[in-house]
């Protein structure tokens, strides 16, 4: 009975999902053509921003990019709650050879590099604080996973994000404050297509890039430090 | 033509991969299925010409969850019954 | 000059394109684990870096960019492998029934005879 139920469910959803798809064309834009039109024709002006999403994602949705880091820092909260135990247990029994421990030390540094330009350039090129944050963790992942005895401070961490998040914050209050509202862009433009352009776009997307990597940090490293 | 082409393959292998995450018992196998769903999303993504998506699906999706969901597996059990 | 710099970039890219068709057929066409990894590793490293030194010599303003990607997957590629290749002798995958010497092992007993049982 249950199966027939959870069948039927199904059916409807799919129903729904489908008939709302079936006219969009695949990879075409079929939705509301306005808005996109006012982003990609005024983005730039109004905003400094030379990639567009990331003017969309910071600026024009700059709220809603607020809600996905604190949902994020919940998550890694929530984690680190569940899985805390006073005494950390060994990583793993095996010891990584030598071979991918001097990989990993070379390697390490370019990853944070990498990391770091992804998300200062975000108003220029695609990517942005989540991504670089993301690419900053698998760096720290590669060291956790190639060194044993390999430690982050969780103090440090926690000291880096507390930072990113009040700089994000106090960001948003200072459009508050001598601006319009909320996340109002205060800062000079500057000139367009260069690394000081857009305002406090790209401060925003390092404070966001450095709270996304160091929270995916702490949730790799409780993760891996919680042996059964 | 040869783009369409290449979107077909990509959405079929994407499909066969996503079926084959549910089917398998073995659950390394299964995350590594997933992966290539995430893999091939990002692809996609790239194609319709969303670089900062494909770029987030990659980094995300291939790296950090496919990491994560071995970490959660070595610690508890390896097969579904 | 940019006559020769479009040579230089084709050459090199059809070169890695056909190596990277090898490296696909070795990891259909290998018997058993290590050797198809193997192949889609020495294979596909050499193909994939003359693929995009090729297109860094086409597109010569891209030329930095395209070094610097090509000497992250000279370094990260050979380690992965080896780090998997490692990992799957560790945990007991047998090779080739053909296959009777065993260097790997051989090494790694030598290694702990020498070293004791301490790190």
């Amino acid at each position: 009975m249950r199966k027939v139920f959870a069948m039927l469910f199904l059916a409807i959803i799919g129903f729904y999902l489908f008939n709302t798809f079936a006219l969009i064309p695949f990879g075409k834009n079929k939705m509301n053509a306005d808005v996109a039109a006012s982003y990609l024709n005024s983005g730039v002006q109004k905003t400094g921003a030379v990639n567009i999403v990331t003017s969309i994602v910071v600026n024009y949705r700059g709220f809603d990019t607020l809600g996905e880091v604190t949902v994020l820092f919940l998550a890694a909260t929530g984690m680190g709650a569940l899985l805390f135990r006073k005494k950390p247990m060994q990583r793993s029994r095996q010891n990584a050879s030598v071979i991918v421990k001097t990989g990993a030390r070379i390697l390490f540094p370019l990853i944070i590099i990498l990391g770091v330009y992804v998300f200062v350039h975000g108003h220029l090129t695609p990517g942005g604080g989540f991504q670089g944050g993301a690419i900053i963790a698998s760096g720290f992942l590669l060291m956790f996973m190639s060194y044993r005895t390999y430690k982050v401070n969780h103090k440090v961490l926690s000291l880096f994000e507390t930072f990113a998040g009040t700089s994000f914050v106090l960001l948003g209050l200072f459009g508050l404050i001598w601006g319009t509202s909320f996340l109002a862009n205060i800062l000079p433009f500057g000139e367009a297509n260069t690394l000081f352009s857009a305002g406090i776009i790209p401060l925003i997307y390092i404070a966001v890039g450095i709270k996304v990597g160091s929270e995916l940090t702490a949730v790799l490293d409780t993760m891996l430090k919680t042996v059964k | 033509m040869i783009l369409t082409i290449l979107e077909i393959i990509l959405v079929v292998v994407l499909i066969g991969a996503a079926l084959l995450a549910v089917w398998y018992r073995d659950l390394v196998a299964a995350v590594i299925a997933s992966s290539v769903v995430s893999l091939m999303l990002s692809i996609i993504f790239y194609i319709l010409q969303a670089p900062d998506v494909a770029l987030t699906e990659a980094a995300i999706g291939v790296g950090l969850t496919t990491i994560i969901f071995m970490i959660a597996i070595r610690k508890t059990k390896r097969f579904e019954e | 000059m940019e006559t020769v710099l479009n040579i230089i970039g084709y050459t090199l890219t059809s070169v890695g394109v056909v190596f990277l068709f090898f490296g696909a057929l070795g990891i259909l066409r290998m018997p058993d684990v290590y050797n198809r990894m193997q192949a889609g590793t020495k294979a596909t490293t050499l193909g994939a870096f003359g693929t995009i030194l090729g297109v860094g010599f086409i597109n010569p303003e891209w030329f930095f960019k395209t070094a610097i990607i090509a000497a992250f997957i000279l370094i990260s590629n050979p380690i992965s492998s080896h780090a998997l290749a490692r990992g799957s002798h560790k945990i007991g995958i047998k090779l080739w029934q053909k296959k009777d010497i065993d260097h790997y092992a051989r090494a790694e007993a030598t290694l702990q005879e020498q070293e004791g049982d301490g790190e």
